[in-house]
């Protein structure tokens, strides 16, 4: 052997010896399970900390436990009092009041007033933010004119008097109450927006936090940051975590062994398939419903005659089956739709989940679907039909839908002929807001836990009615919820109730899966809130036992 | 030779304006806005194309660009909100030179090494095994790698981190070793073939006759020769590797550019695009041309004109 060899592969070797010794020695902070640290993973970089701006989930997260607002939402999914002492409601729906309780502090120790509420929601709607969840805010009164440019921003109905906020609403809304513990609403201070400027959020030391903790060493662009307890804030005494770690982990794979290893207490396990299959008997796992729906649109236009006919569409309904498909396109991580409104959005009066309750009935059904199918083609006066379903190329469930659809609408109703038209997720908004398609896949995701979120689509002349049907019923019963019924909550189960009834009863959508997710969670770990809309993870109570 | 780089960096100033150019237009053929969110209005919409100048004329939108790029303003990213392309760039192009620093370090000299033992042991166990692994390398794709290294050393031997960036030097360890892999490769092969060339050579022939050792003839005389063509190498295999791997740093979670470049695309993230393809072209013609200098200072044979 040379010599050169010889001291290639002593180093080697001295090289193993070193990086393993020093490893098992635990010089490289390996880490010990600290009881008042938690550490948890997030799949993407965060984007911001702009209150106003953001509209990333994961972002969100952080803003949400960084910060707070006049409500936040409980366990069981409903809005307490945070920063609020009380809320008032009107009795026509139209006015509500909050007094803020007293000595509130940013992280800064800076004081928290009612001025900082009315500025946040007025930086929202300005155009000159250019927020792309202005429309949150739609319903507050100008709200919508004010973001078209046609109003002055300080003609708001948000408004400060002393300590107390007044919001005025255009019309009821039966969701109001949660837009109060949203993330996008809440509190920023003016001046501190103003001197910070264009930096404003963009790092953990270019921010002011409200909330539970306070973000530490993001530099806006790297992949470990901290959540530290804020002992500014005014519930400080219950918030026994002082210390969240946060690492972004992208491959999916990684986090989970990151997780059996310790190293972080909560991870998701439905990204593929064969990850859920892998963990799906771990004793870990907890269900985790995201509250978006997979639904197909039908375009009534007249465009495609064979889809303007209600006996055809209620063919292709009854010859959907939506529990094989979920399980062909997802590995059964999702549910079967079966409604609009998710499973996991919204609770009705009696704590009944929402989907459950409204379900109309959807049913997979081959031999009714055959004699629907012909009665279709005989009102038509045609032996056969053409329809193409458009679909998300840059996703793997878009394509494995379509597929499913294509073989198993084909096997079911003879004389049907079924094309695919997968584009990119961009083309396929426009396509669908230019009415450019036959039947396309659609998903929606509630924005808060109300069925508002979902039955707003649909109605007349809604901008979301791609398939632009016209169906007088359901829109009745969602205007009834939306004004005779806002405050009333159980009339507003019924009129949404009524409402599937109705899109049920013309075919004129398509429900196909609930998305879902599975994850693991370190079951030492107690105390956190997972919401389907708002704030993802509320870690405020969470704490290692 | 002043001359000679003068008109080069003229040249690389034309060549980004026309990589400018064509990279803005063609941006305006792919379908959408970078407001992502299904759920806007169509008023909505039409506001923020407003605030953002998307509804001018594109020729407009194309000369204000130019005007800013001109003055150093290369806009605000749309999908991290506030956050300006300089200093997204700029914070996240440096993660990425430095494990595309580090990998082309530990590649090139691996492969030196390899090449020149494959070279003198020519056609005998050592070469072809060295032959073997070298084609290996060379075909799997540094992805593949890269999770096998997670898998082995990661998770099987637990001995390095395998996520994150800039909490420890470990950490980079196995990215850099995923990605110097394909380098090595290639610089073996090449410098067996050059080692073999020169070896069969008169100087060495006559450095031979004249009775020096084996080792002396390696290491003074064919060594030296077969490192001007792996130089014409390094250039283009650097600017590859300084502006990042997509696969390897999304694999182990590092924030670098590469995966920025590719994120910004299908979010229409004109700004980020426009950036990123600008500091890319640059760095790419400012490698070739040190190659080009390097080689002609190296080898008095070349003359820069």
């Amino acid at each position: 052997m040379e010599k050169w060899q010889k001291v290639t592969i002593g180093a080697v070797a001295a090289a193993v010896v070193v990086v393993g010794g020093t490893r098992a020695a635990g010089l490289w902070g390996a880490k010990s399970a600290n009881s008042d640290t938690l550490s948890f993973q997030l799949p993407t970089p965060i984007q911001t900390l702009d209150i106003s701006k953001n509209t990333d989930t994961y972002s969100g997260t952080i803003i949400g436990n960084s910060g707070s607002n006049l409500m936040r939402v409980d366990a069981k999914g409903k809005p307490k009092l945070e920063l609020a002492k009380s809320v008032k409601v009107s009795d026509d729906g139209l006015t509500y009041t909050v007094v803020l309780k007293s000595g509130l502090k940013y992280s800064d120790g800076s004081s928290l007033t009612a001025k900082d509420f009315v500025y946040s929601w007025q930086r929202i709607v300005n155009p000159k933010t250019a927020s792309q969840y202005a429309y949150l805010a739609s319903g507050v009164k100008n709200a919508d004119k004010i973001a078209a440019g046609k109003a002055n921003v300080d003609t708001l109905g948000v408004t400060s008097k002393g300590n107390t906020i007044t919001f005025e609403l255009e019309r009821p809304m039966p969701q109001f109450e949660y837009l109060l513990t949203f993330g996008n609403f809440m509190p920023q201070k003016e001046s501190y927006v103003e001197k910070e400027g264009k930096k404003y959020a963009t790092t953990a030391a270019t921010a002011l936090y409200s909330g539970p903790y306070k973000v530490e060493g993001w530099s806006g662009t790297n992949n470990k940051f901290k959540l530290v307890k804020n002992d500014n804030y005014w519930d400080a005494k219950n918030v026994k975590t002082k210390q969240i770690d946060i690492q972004i982990v992208q491959k999916p794979d990684t986090a989970v062994q990151l997780y059996k290893q310790g190293k972080i207490d909560r991870v998701s396990i439905a990204n593929t398939p064969e990850l859920y299959n892998a963990n799906k008997n771990n004793k870990d796992v907890v269900k985790a419903p995201e509250a978006t729906t997979a639904y197909i649109e039908y375009n009534q236009t007249g465009k495609n005659k064979f889809l303007a006919n209600a006996k055809i569409r209620e063919a292709l309904n009854l010859a959907t089956n939506r529990k094989e498909l979920t399980q062909q396109v997802t590995a059964g991580i999702s549910t079967p739709a079966t409604g609009l409104a998710p499973e996991g959005l919204a609770k009705t009066s009696s704590d009944e989940d929402l989907a459950k309750y409204v379900a109309p009935g959807y049913k997979f059904d081959a031999a009714a679907a055959k004699k629907a199918f012909q009665e279709g083609l005989k009102e038509l006066g045609e032996t056969q039909a053409t329809v193409t379903i458009t679909s998300d190329a840059d996703s793997p469930a878009g394509k494995t839908t379509v597929d499913y659809l294509q073989g198993s609408w084909e096997k079911t109703l003879p004389g049907l002929k079924v094309n695919q038209k997968l584009v990119p997720f961009q083309q396929r908004l426009k396509d669908s807001q230019t009415q450019n398609f036959d039947i396309v896949v659609s998903l929606w995701g509630g924005d808060y836990p109300e069925g508002s979120t979902f039955y707003d689509l649909f109605k007349d002349g809604a901008s979301y009615n791609n398939g632009q049907f016209k169906n007088a019923a359901y829109t009745a019963a969602v205007n009834k919820a939306e004004t005779t019924d806002a405050l009333k909550d159980s009339a507003r189960d019924t009129d949404y109730k009524a409402a599937e009834a109705a899109l049920l009863k013309d075919n004129n959508i398509n429900p196909l899966y609930f998305r879902s997710g599975y994850s693991l969670q370190n079951p030492d770990v107690t105390g956190i809130i997972v919401n389907t809309t708002g704030v993802q993870y509320d870690w405020k109570s969470a704490v290692r036992k | 030779m002043w001359k000679y780089i003068f008109k080069r960096l003229v040249l690389l100033v034309f060549t980004l304006f026309l990589v400018t150019t064509a990279t803005f237009f063609l941006m305006q053929i792919m379908p959408g806005t970078p407001f992502n969110n299904p759920k806007l209005t169509p008023e909505a919409l039409a506001q923020l194309k407003t605030t953002y100048g998307l509804d001018l004329p594109v020729w407009q939108q194309y000369l204000n660009y130019l005007v800013g790029a001109a003055h150093g303003d290369f806009g605000t990213s749309f999908q991290y909100q506030n956050q300006s392309v300089s200093m997204l760039i700029g914070q996240r192009l440096p993660v990425s030179a430095q494990l595309g620093a580090q990998a082309l370090v530990v590649g090139v000299i691996a492969g030196l090494f390899m090449g020149a033992a494959s070279a003198r042991n020519k056609n005998n166990k050592i070469d072809g095994t060295l032959g073997i692994i070298s084609t290996l390398g060379i075909s799997i794709p540094s992805f593949i790698l890269g999770i096998v290294l997670v898998y082995l050393f990661g998770f099987k031997w637990p001995l390095f981190p395998v996520s994150g960036w800039g909490d420890s030097f470990s950490q980079t360890i196995l990215p850099t070793l995923a990605l110097a892999v394909s380098p090595a490769a290639v610089t073996t092969r090449f410098v067996r073939s050059e080692m073999i060339e020169s070896l069969s050579s008169d100087y060495v022939q006559l450095a031979k006759a004249k009775g020096l050792s084996a080792k002396e003839v390696v290491n003074q005389h064919a060594y030296r020769n077969s490192m001007i063509p792996v130089l014409t190498l390094i250039g283009p295999m650097a600017a590859g590797l300084l502006t990042g791997s997509t696969l390897i740093e999304q694999i182990f979670s590092i924030p670098g550019i590469g995966q920025q470049f590719v994120l910004s695309i299908p979010s229409k993230d004109f700004p980020v695009i426009m950036g990123t393809t600008i500091v890319y072209s640059a760095m790419l013609m400012v490698m070739i041309l040190i190659t080009d200098i390097l080689t002609a200072i190296v080898d008095p044979r070349v003359r820069l004109q």
